[in-house]
């Protein structure tokens, strides 16, 4: 036999000389990467580790998953959290699934205002439609509960809100809008010409909806399903707002009990520990979502002509269709809103009436601690601006790296930018607070300051920020670029003249998202905030853990206005690229 | 104008190094309109985007005028946008955020002599009116069809005045007929301002119609370069025989050769052929065009290269009428006038002409 030797194919050097561009994308690229494997890492190491912050001599052992194992109550938050995800996953998809197909392959008419009244309840934050609910179904003071025991004479509150089903209904109602855009945009990218063979083939209109139209829109839906799902896995917000203060808790609020807990010492290792099973969990539930989205696509249109499917006469069934779209529109976006001001204008929370017309006033808005408000404001419009523009910077040198360069090893970068989303964002606000504990402690005093929210905020929105840009780099023809190199523009000009000002719908899109989102952020600040850097979601939290649920209505009321012109704004951009967030 | 020395470029994919360009050698003349032709994946345009600077080759070096744009021993590299060439891409490359004019003049605006708006004015106008777009100046990109993009992406090439204008298929996304104009025009304007152009296609007719000189290019080399009609009618291999214009390949052996008299002696499976020597060894295909088989009514079958041949059908093409038959267990294909064609089912003498049939070496 002869050997055969293989020459090692030399690394090619793609960028060499005169492009300090690609070398500064490429190592804000590798910056951020380590970053995110760090804030990951801290959490592996200290969950084997023993000990707490400011101890010198670490010693290894699995001593914090036995303790998680013997603590009772884990099992329960695993299950609770579980039940709590599928129910607001079953009520998402219950509102989502039908309006999008109403939306996208029917001939219902008003079909801007099908997406508004969809859409709108997206930018609702889950902590002010989690109040608005607790108002109206609290077992004690809820409206409909006093409602009921007075009309009927219940010895007991019929509703609860403060169940895991209950939470689960709130959150699948906030989720919905989600569903809605994911699972539409799986009807719209469905080839109608496979729909009409399956006609020419003799098949009926059920038959070729059995047969051909849900089989092909399946893995849309699943992939649709997958990703809601490990959004409610992780939710904060409602289940902080309704469960914490009855001891119901799923796997966010869990860990925040875990590391702040009121009476005893935070239990960091058993918190690394658990995040460490949950990451497990969501390592599992990602690589399911990205074999459904292959396949998905697979299935997707591919011709490029701009067919249209065949939509469906709808008829007289159009009334009942709008009366589902409008009892929607109104559970999840006018009654929490309604509530919410309701409770806001009163000195105490009651029922309407006469009586409690008169009391109506401001006066929980002129309570407001006011000092506290201004500083929470400032921060988060701060962090408003820098947040969306730091991160679509760095995901535009994401972008570029994964989809324009040719360097060895871009897929990996691809990878760890979509981990922020793969694991529950909670997880990487307590990698931060743990690295600024035990590693950095005094020697970069970031802890308590804006600018680790800023970093945390930018780490956990790279996933959906590079998704953006990555589809926006697909979309530009690459001769694109290489037609403006042979007119003599250099690198960066190319990116000035050419890529950002084809990408600026993307960027605009998704930087008024990732501001809005920004806006309403309470999980990794609840986290992360100690005094000065509070925002403003903290500030409406504190009101409401603190008992003053007027003045905490009261604010979130402020802050809903507040936010009406950027989604103002963002809503004409949506709606003139045909963008639509999913994150 | 442009030389290219032994350059060589792979591409990775999955880990394994895949060879593009396996050492391709060439050298343009100034004003040499020279197209690169092959079927996909023979690495035209691998070569071209290295020319262009867009790919960057393992080694060789490669000349654009009199300065090096790229030599691997050297180390020399000049980046794609100081190397003053202008390109026609395949997909056109219009700009949409950009008007007609923005378009064309974005060249002339990255260049480091800063041209005043006057003078970039003028010569953006110039160059639409080159390619008969003055019409269009202030229209937005995307309002325009696609052979008016075309024409746009030539003018923004041009507007530069390069040394060099390169063209990587840009004939392939237009409709049959916009393509036969373009053709002629591309040439004539190429010709008029004595640009130097370097042109890659897989369509034969394309270069053979367009070009001063066709390079035909197979797994990543240059197997036979030429005029078109040098070319055409001497094909040193069965790929180029078959892959321009087309060939009847008939495999057999070199009986006797005399070299001297360009003559050799094949014996195929019907008999023996007297062909004109094409540098084949011993095993030898015979190549023969279709038009260039004749139907003969006197000559004695086996002798002169004349053979009895039955027809299996006849396709009717307007302006010719192509013949299948078979001679022997062989089948020919035969391109005749419509007046002459014969009908299925007959039998007809043929008559290979000795100064057509080419004797090929057998390995290519």
């Amino acid at each position: 036999m002869t050997a055969i030797t293989i020459e090692p194919p030399k690394v090619r050097r793609r960028f060499r000389k005169s492009e300090p561009l690609a070398i500064a994308m490429l190592a804000c690229v590798a910056v951020v990467c380590l970053a995110i494997l760090a804030l990951l890492g801290v959490i592996l190491w200290l969950s084997l580790v023993e000990g707490s912050p400011g101890i010198e001599t670490y010693s290894y052992s699995l001593k914090n998953f036995g303790e998680m194992i013997t603590d009772h109550r884990i099992a329960g938050v695993l299950v609770d959290t579980l039940w709590f995800s599928v129910v607001s996953l079953v009520v998402a998809m219950a509102f989502g699934l039908p309006a999008a197909w109403l939306a996208e392959r029917t001939n219902i008419r008003g079909k801007t205002l099908l997406y508004t009244m969809m859409t709108i309840g997206m930018i609702i934050p889950g902590f002010a439609a989690a109040m608005g609910w607790l108002f109206l179904m609290h077992p004690r003071i809820g409206l409909l509960n006093v409602l009921a025991t007075r009309t009927f004479g219940f010895e007991q509150a019929p509703f609860n809100i403060a169940t895991v089903v209950g939470m689960g209904w709130v959150q699948g109602l906030n989720l919905a809008p989600l569903a809605f855009i994911m699972t539409a945009a799986v009807f719209g990218a469905m080839d109608p010409s496979l729909e009409e063979a399956a006609q020419m083939s003799r098949a009926n209109p059920l038959r070729t909806m059995l047969r051909v139209t849900l089989p092909l829109a399946s893995p849309g839906i699943m992939a649709a399903a997958i990703y809601i799902f490990t959004i409610g896995f992780a939710a904060f917000d409602v289940p902080v707002i309704i469960g914490w203060s009855n001891r119901i808790f799923t796997f966010s609020t869990f860990l925040y009990l875990l590391i702040s807990p009121q009476d005893v010492l935070p239990k960091y290792g058993v918190a690394a520990a658990l995040s460490t099973i949950v990451m497990i969990l969501a390592a599992a539930l990602s690589w399911w979502y990205g074999l459904m989205q292959k396949r998905s696509r697979r299935f997707a249109v591919v011709t490029g002509k701009a067919y249209r499917p065949k939509l469906h006469k709808l008829g007289w069934t159009a009334y009942p269709a709008w009366i589902f779209l409008g009892l929607f529109f109104f559970l999840s976006t006018v009654l929490p809103i309604v509530l919410l001001a309701w409770s806001s204008s009163l000195p105490f929370f009651q029922m309407p009436s006469a009586m409690a017309f008169k009391l109506a006033s401001f006066n929980h808005y002129r309570g407001l601690p006011w000092d506290l408000v201004l500083t929470g404001v400032s921060n988060t419009v701060i962090l408003m601006i820098l947040t969306p523009t730091l991160t679509l910077l760095v995901s535009i040198a994401f972008s570029w790296a994964v989809i324009r360069s040719k360097i060895p090893g871009r897929a990996f970068f691809d990878f760890v930018a979509f981990l922020p989303h793969a694991i529950p964002s909670i997880i990487f606000g307590v990698g931060a607070l743990l690295v600024t504990l035990y590693v950095l402690q005094r020697a970069v005093p970031i802890y308590g300051t804006i600018w680790i929210l800023l970093f945390v905020f930018t780490i956990t929105r790279i996933s959906y920020a590079t998704r953006m840009t990555n589809s926006g780099f697909i979309q530009l023809h690459t001769e694109l670029e290489e037609s403006a190199q042979m007119s003599g523009a250099s690198m960066p000009r190319v990116f000035r003249r050419i890529l950002v000002p084809l990408l600026s719908p993307t960027l605009l899109y998704a930087w008024l998202w990732i501001a809005l989102l920004t806006f309403r952020e309470l999980t990794l600040a609840a986290i992360l905030t100690s005094g000065d850097n509070t925002t403003l979601p903290m500030v409406i939290w504190g009101l409401w853990q603190g008992g003053g649920l007027g003045q905490a209505s009261a604010l979130a009321m402020i802050m809903l206005v507040a936010m009406a012109p950027v989604i103002a704004l963002y809503w004409t951009i949506a709606r003139r690229t045909g963008l639509m967030a999913t994150s | 104008m442009i030389r290219i020395q032994n350059l060589r470029m792979s591409y990775r994919s999955g880990g394994e190094s895949v060879p593009a360009i396996q050492d391709v050698s060439l050298d343009i003349e100034p004003g040499q309109f020279y197209t690169l032709l092959g079927p996909s994946g023979c690495g035209k345009t691998t070569t071209l985007r290295c020319v262009a600077g867009l790919e960057e080759p393992d080694t060789g070096e490669i000349a654009v005028g009199d300065k090096v744009v790229y030599s691997s021993t050297q180390g020399t590299w000049v980046p794609p946008y100081r190397r003053n060439i202008g390109m026609v891409f395949q997909s056109y490359a219009i700009w949409p955020h950009m008007s007609v004019f923005e378009n064309v003049a974005f060249p002339l605006k990255n260049d480091r002599s800063r041209i005043s708006p006057d003078q970039v004015r003028k010569r953006v106008l110039d160059a639409l009116a080159l390619v008969k777009l003055d019409a269009y100046v202030d229209r937005p990109a995307p309002h325009l069809s696609g052979g008016q993009q075309q024409r746009l992406a030539l003018a923004r090439a041009l507007v530069g005045e390069p040394r060099v204008l390169l063209l990587d298929e840009p004939l392939s996304n237009l409709d049959a007929k916009l393509r036969e104009e373009m053709r002629v025009e591309l040439r004539e304007l190429a010709k008029r301002l004595n640009v130097t152009t370097l042109f890659v296609t897989h369509e034969q007719l394309e270069a053979l119609t367009m070009s001063d000189v066709v390079a035909v290019m197979k797994d990543g080399k240059i197997i036979q370069s030429g005029t078109p009609a040098e070319i055409y009618s001497q094909p040193r291999s069965a790929f180029v025989a078959k892959f321009i214009g087309r060939s009847n390949i008939i495999p057999g052996r070199v009986m006797e050769s005399s070299r001297s008299a360009g003559e050799v002696l094949v014996h195929t499976d019907f008999g023996r052929v007297r062909c004109r020597d094409g540098g084949g060894g011993d095993a030898v295909v015979l190549a023969v065009r279709p038009e260039d088989v004749e139907i003969v009514h006197t000559g004695e079958p086996g002798a002169d290269n004349i053979f009895e041949a039955r027809v299996e059908r006849s396709l009717f093409f307007g302006e010719c009428v192509e013949s299948f038959v078979r001679v022997g267990d062989v089948s020919l294909q035969l391109r005749l006038h419509p007046e002459e064609a014969p009908n299925g089912g007959d039998v007809i003498r043929i008559h290979l002409p000795q100064k057509r049939c080419l004797a090929l070496s057998a390995d290519s």
